[in-house]
């Protein structure tokens, strides 16, 4: 069961990380990436096998990150003075390319064998009490900010039911719902930390990565160099018309973005402790759009809730239906695809503007 | 201050620009008219260069233009508004009106982190300044509504307050008095006026002809892509040729 929630909490956080990179492309800038995929695979391949060649971590990540970038950096060059469905036939394009490249080049990528035995982060280590009792400490701090950062939401949400005088439900069960299930990682994660495992070592490290990240995108969300992001999703001749370069703001974003999705991939490497090519195929960008959409493009929150609610629903219905329909596993693996996309669908006519997204927005005129 | 010769552009058979001359002097307010379908915004497109032109030169404060992007245009201190306003539908007002500051410390990436007071002193500044225009074209109680809210008029009114945000020396305006009530045109021809004696120069597109007979200095006349008259209004006014392309 610990070892479950471990699990749960690390591929939330790579879903999250993954999907916070989208989201600055898409909901912050507006630009259509089918093949955010191929960032992840970019990352996740650079680390490893540089690490395999002796590379420190600590250097491969990175570098893994720059080189997802220079790949958004090469789509965006080719693409973005197109029309812009152009850059949506691309991505998809270069996604599958990439994986293809991943899946024939043995010499490089060990083709369909894939990699296996590359070095992890943290793995051979085993902490003494002390740097298990600050791992515990910092795993409390991230899990105060969040806390305290949905108390915020909540008391805002509570403001606003109040001068249009409703109670607002929905947010309440969706806070409650979130809170027990981060309290019981949490517990997990403290537990599975005082008896120290890689897992938890590295559910750990992802946390305060996806925190830094998360906590720098929204900076950039509000600083004035996001508000141009915005104004190119919204009109880009009005942002060329002011004197916004719209055409380095973009390849920024997807620079930005692709890295993002890099870092990502060096986590999912690390998850699984071995990668082959057929882990990154166009699915995984639809399941990044799902969050996004989920949570309410344009809000960083929303993508992590978003990312929460996909893998709760994933694990629900994991143990769930097998005990309610006689179904074999390949069957039920369509089917539950099958009700995610039923779900989306009922969200998208009750809720259009996503879970967090702002109903007015939707009403306004172009 | 500005200056255009022989710019031509076609959309298929159509010559929407032919050979047009047009000359915006330094400080002047300059009109810009012609019945519909004349090629105006066509020739703002141009001299902003959203539309490349098929041919002729655009000089502006001493430079050939023609080969920049728009937004260096932009920078050089030529702004252009649209006749369809475009607002920024799922900002605020406000934050529509921030977008037009230009220079900012915080629109480059690294900035954000590595000057992060001087990014906050900015957008201090750029608010309050921002505040003062909105005032003066009656917006400054909308300021925190999205700009997609706004009616058409209040749109106008906001491009072209958005516009002045970006200090320039030049401002293109397209029909900014279209849609707007008959008191807030007065309003903005007053504030048009000072704005001009502060040092802005003016190229304003406009089919009411009381805003363009009391604003402008010169005025230049265009009709199926071509130029047809071009002089003071009164001028203009008494112009045989002027009068029948209007009437018939
Ligand atoms: N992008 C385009 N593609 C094809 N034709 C165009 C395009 N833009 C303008 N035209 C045509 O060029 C001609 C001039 O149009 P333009 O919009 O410049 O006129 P205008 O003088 O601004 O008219 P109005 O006073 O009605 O705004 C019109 O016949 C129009 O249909
Ligand atoms: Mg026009």
């Amino acid at each position: 069961m610990v070892g479950y929630l471990v699990f749960l909490a690390i591929s939330t956080g790579i879903a999250a990380l993954f999907s916070l990179g989208l989201n600055l492309q898409w909901g912050y800038t507006g630009l259509i990436n089918f093949g955010h995929v191929a960032f992840m695979t970019v990352g996740a391949y650079t680390t490893v096998l540089l690490a395999l060649k002796g590379v420190p971590l600590i250097i491969a990540v990175p570098l893994g990150a720059g080189l997802a970038a220079l790949l958004g950096l090469l789509i965006g060059l080719s693409t973005l003075r197109l029309r812009e469905d152009y850059l949506a036939i691309v991505t998809i394009g270069v996604s599958e390319v990439i994986r293809l490249i991943v899946l024939n080049e043995e010499w490089l990528t060990r083709g369909t064998f894939g990699v296996q035995g590359f070095p992890l982060p943290l793995a051979t280590w085993s902490p003494n009490l002390l740097m298990r009792l600050m791992m515990i400490a910092l795993l409390t701090l991230i899990a105060g900010l969040t806390f305290w950062r949905m108390w915020q939401w909540f008391s805002k949400e509570l403001q606003q039911g109040k001068t249009e005088n409703r109670f607002p439900v929905g947010s309440l069960i969706l806070g409650m719902a979130s809170s027990l299930l981060g309290l019981a990682v949490y517990v997990a994660g403290v537990m599975a930390l005082y008896d120290y495992t890689y897992k938890a070592g590295l559910m750990v490290l992802l946390l305060l990565v996806l925190t830094v990240i998360f906590w720098q995108m929204e900076r950039l969300a509000r600083s004035p160099w996001g508000r141009v992001l915005k104004a190119i999703r919204e009109d880009e001749e009005v942002a060329k018309a002011l004197g916004k370069n719209v055409f380095w703001y973009k390849l920024q974003s997807l620079m930005l973005g692709g890295a993002i999705a890099g870092i990502a991939g060096s986590f999912y490497a690390w998850q699984q402790t071995s990668i082959y090519a057929d882990d990154f195929i166009p699915l995984t960008t639809f399941e990044a759009w799902t969050i996004v959409v989920l949570g309410g493009a344009g809000n960083n929150v929303g993508t992590v809730l978003g990312a929460i609610i996909f893998w709760a629903y994933n694990t629900v219905t994991r143990f769930v239906l097998p005990a309610l329909l006689p179904f074999d596993d390949a069957r039920l693996g369509a089917f539950r695809v099958m009700v995610i996309g039923l779900l989306l669908m009922v969200l998208m006519m009750a809720r259009p503007q996503g879970i967090l997204g702002k109903k007015e927005e939707l009403t306004l005129g172009r | 201050m500005l200056a255009a010769y022989g710019l031509g552009k076609s959309f298929g058979g159509l010559r929407a620009v032919d050979d047009a001359k047009l000359e915006v002097a330094q400080g002047s307010i300059t009109g810009l008219i012609g019945p519909n379908g004349a090629g105006k915004t066509t020739l703002f497109n141009l001299l902003s260069n959203f539309i490349r032109s098929d041919r002729g030169r655009v000089i502006f404060d001493g430079e050939p233009i023609q080969h920049l992007q728009p937004h260096q245009i932009a920078q050089m201190g030529m702004v252009r508004t649209f006749q369809v306003a475009r607002v920024l539908s799922r900002l605020s007002v406000m934050e529509n009106m921030l977008l037009g500051a230009q220079k900012q410390t915080g629109e480059n990436f690294w900035n954000v982190w590595l000057q992060p007071k001087q990014v906050i002193e900015e957008e201090k500044q750029q608010r309050e300044r921002a505040e003062a225009i909105l005032e003066s074209v009656g917006l400054a109680h909308m300021a925190g509504a999205y700009a997609g809210a706004l009616s058409g008029g209040q749109r106008k009114l906001l491009e072209m307050a958005r516009a002045l945000m970006t200090d320039p020396k030049l401002i293109l305006l397209d029909e900014p008095a279209a849609g707007v009530n008959p008191t807030l045109i007065n309003q903005i021809c007053d504030r048009i006026v000072t704005w001009n004696r502060e040092g802005m120069t003016f190229l304003i597109i406009e089919h009411n002809m009381d805003v363009i007979m009391s604003l402008c200095d010169r005025v230049w006349v265009l009709a199926e892509g071509r130029n047809l008259a071009d002089g003071t209004p009164a001028e203009i006014q008494q112009n045989a040729q002027v009068l029948e392309a209007y009437l018939g």
